[in-house]
């Protein structure tokens, strides 16, 4: 039987009209907020998170209801609670979706936990890269003021509980909730160690719990149908459904939700629909930047938790893209280090200069003049950044170097000792080449060619200047008589 | 929308509105264009304008919702008709051509026609 999908965090996306709260009350909305503040008591409702077994969808995996309990302990005048809607991976767009097609659901739950953790101030920390989003939120929050169901004495059982939002400039780092936290302060997007945690000296200084945006849509679920029935769904650790942003050389893009415990070939073959063009499976990157790449061995893995930190990579956000044949492994571990260079905040020396010299080495070996030391210097340097960085984004940025390294080393062979590209990537690791029985001699090539690296008198055999060419690749499409090979 | 006083008062306005639901589901076409920004940037905006404007002439009772989200990226824009007593039906790929092609064949001739999904529903 296909592996079928199971939509809890996205029960009400393309089913309900975003705009309307009718729309979202009419299958179920607020009740779970009822329920709590009508019935339920404060210790009652984390306990319920708790047994559920819900965990932080952002990636951390950490059981939201022990957040909970940690941020409703302290005694304090004010506490916070934070939705993280900065959603930052390259391909990743769950958080997008539930907050432009359900954005009651992350407010219902954002006043539950503020009833639970005794909060009466919630902020969404959302990109402003998400317009729609924001404008969808903006709508969905006067709607639930209107209605009675958020701002002050909600449905007369006085509690007060108030959302806004603070508008993120697009900086990855700032999804780590200290560094989030900071920004939402008007400081720098810079993390800070930890203790104290946010639960006890978050926002403003105050108690603070932050979740993110597919966590929180998973609590008004829960409250409804009983943290049994939630953790009848999933693995032993690992409980209900995760979303991912299935991206890359697949047939079905798009965003697909599915019971912890599915395997990787489940979700890439019979949701996916197989990879594009029926090609070879290569890999597939989970946890994005913070992810490794896991290869065909991998394939029958469950997805949850720690099945994924086991193989080398991590659940991470939900981005999950997958790479055939085509794809070079070494040049996409150095994609990630690109973009892990580009974010680092730069507050942390492991960080700013272990990522930037760990970038440094993938492009010397993506150009050719890597040696099998630098192989070497990669995994050394790459376990230092990771035991030495002060936050998540450098305790992870490795992570795409060391899984390539360990499940794609022939590649990383083959880059320093034969200077070749398996999958044809690495344009200076290109040579190109006349076929000679192919070639009439008609100098479309030579014509074509931007270094003047062909050389051929018209009519007769051209042949390429090796020191001359620059691998653009003008002469392989301008050749209509097959006579351009790439070796 | 009147202000909500008591909890009580929101599970009678819940279970009046999704009685209202499933009873326009049982006599209304329900029709359902997928508008987040995925599906605005793949051309759902003209297909929502065609609908709105396109249904009224009809003599059929229906209902035009804007929805998120679908998941359903590889075939955006989508749009999701059922018609009464009927399991809803995914249309991908939908331009205005195709949307007009779901009026008049789909919705009003009965027949099938192509461009349906299958769609894994929980």
């Amino acid at each position: 039987m296909k592996a079928q999908q199971l939509k809890i965090a996205l029960r009400n996306c393309g089913v309900i009209d975003p705009e309307n709260i009718q729309d979202y009350i009419a299958r179920e909305g607020y009740l779970a907020l009822g329920k709590c503040l009508a019935g339920g008591s404060r210790e009652a409702v984390v306990e319920t998170v708790k047994k559920s077994g819900l965990r932080g969808r952002g990636g951390g995996g950490f059981s939201t209801g022990m957040k909970w309990e940690f941020a409703a302990k302290p005694q304090s005048d004010r506490k916070f609670v934070v939705c993280n809607a900065d959603e930052g991976d390259p391909g990743a767009f769950m958080d997008r979706a539930v907050l432009e097609g359900d954005p009651h659901s992350v407010l219902e739950a954002m006043a539950i936990c503020g009833y639970a953790i005794g909060a009466e101030d919630g902020y969404i920390y959302i990109r402003a890269e998400y317009p729609l989003a924001i404008k969808r939120l903006k709508t969905a929050i006067a709607q639930a003021e209107e209605a009675g169901l958020l701002g002050s004495n909600i449905m007369n059982t006085g509690f007060n509980f108030k959302i806004y939002l603070k508008y993120g400039a697009g900086a990855f780092v700032c999804g780590e909730e200290t560094a989030l936290i900071k920004s939402m302060e008007g400081h720098r997007g810079e993390p800070v160690s930890k203790p104290p945690f946010p639960a006890t000296k978050g926002y403003r200084g105050k108690p603070t719990n932050v979740n993110n945006v597919e966590t929180f849509a998973n609590v008004a679920a829960i409250i409804n149908k009983g943290a049994d029935w939630f953790a009848s769904i999933g693995t032993e650790k690992s409980k209900g459904t995760k979303v991912f942003a299935l991206a890359g050389k697949v047939k079905n893009v798009g965003l697909v939700e599915v019971p912890m415990g599915t395997t990787l070939r489940e979700l890439i073959y019979d949701i996916g629909g197989g990879i594009l063009d029926d090609k070879e499976f290569q890999a597939v990157q989970t946890g994005g930047p913070s992810g490794g790449c896991l290869t065909v061995k991998h394939l029958d893995t469950p997805i949850d938790y720690e099945s994924l930190v086991a193989s080398g990579s991590m659940m991470g956000s939900g981005g999950m893209i997958v790479m055939d044949e085509d794809d070079c492994m070494v040049a996409v571990a150095q994609f990630y280090l690109e973009f892990t260079v580009e974010e680092s905040c730069g507050k942390c020396v492991p960080c700013r200069e272990g990522n930037k010299a760990l970038y440094n080495i993938l492009h010397k070996i993506t150009h050719g003049s890597g040696t099998m030391a630098d192989i070497d210097r990669l995994k050394e340097l790459s376990v230092v950044i990771k035991s030495t960085s002060l936050c998540g984004l450098g305790q992870t940025s490795p992570n795409p170097v060391l899984s390539t390294i360990n499940n794609f080393y022939d590649d990383y062979v083959q880059h320093v000792v034969d200077k070749k590209c398996r999958a044809k990537r690495c344009r200076a690791l290109l040579e190109y080449l006349v076929i000679e029985e192919n070639c009439i001699g008609c100098g479309a090539c030579k014509r074509a060619c931007p270094a003047d690296a062909i050389l051929g008198e018209p009519k007769k055999k051209h042949f390429i200047d090796q020191e001359k060419c620059i691998k653009c690749g003008a002469c392989y499409q301008k050749c209509k008589f097959n006579a351009i090979a790439i070796d | 929308m009147e202000k909500v006083t008591n909890v009580e008062q929101l599970k009678a306005l819940q279970s009046a509105l999704s009685k209202e639901a499933e009873q326009a589901a049982s006599k209304k076409v329900i029709i359902r264009i997928a508008m987040a920004t995925c599906s605005i940037a793949s051309g759902a905006k003209p297909v929502l304008d065609f609908f709105t404007e396109e249904m009224p002439r009809q003599p059929l009772e229906f209902i035009i919702k804007s929805t998120g989200c679908t998941g359903l990226c590889h075939s955006e824009p989508t749009v999701e008709v059922t018609l009464p007593g009927k399991a809803p039906v995914m249309f991908g790929k939908v331009d205005v051509k195709k949307a007009n092609e779901i009026v008049n064949d789909y919705i009003k001739g009965g027949k099938q026609i192509e461009g349906i999904l299958e769609v894994s529903r929980s």
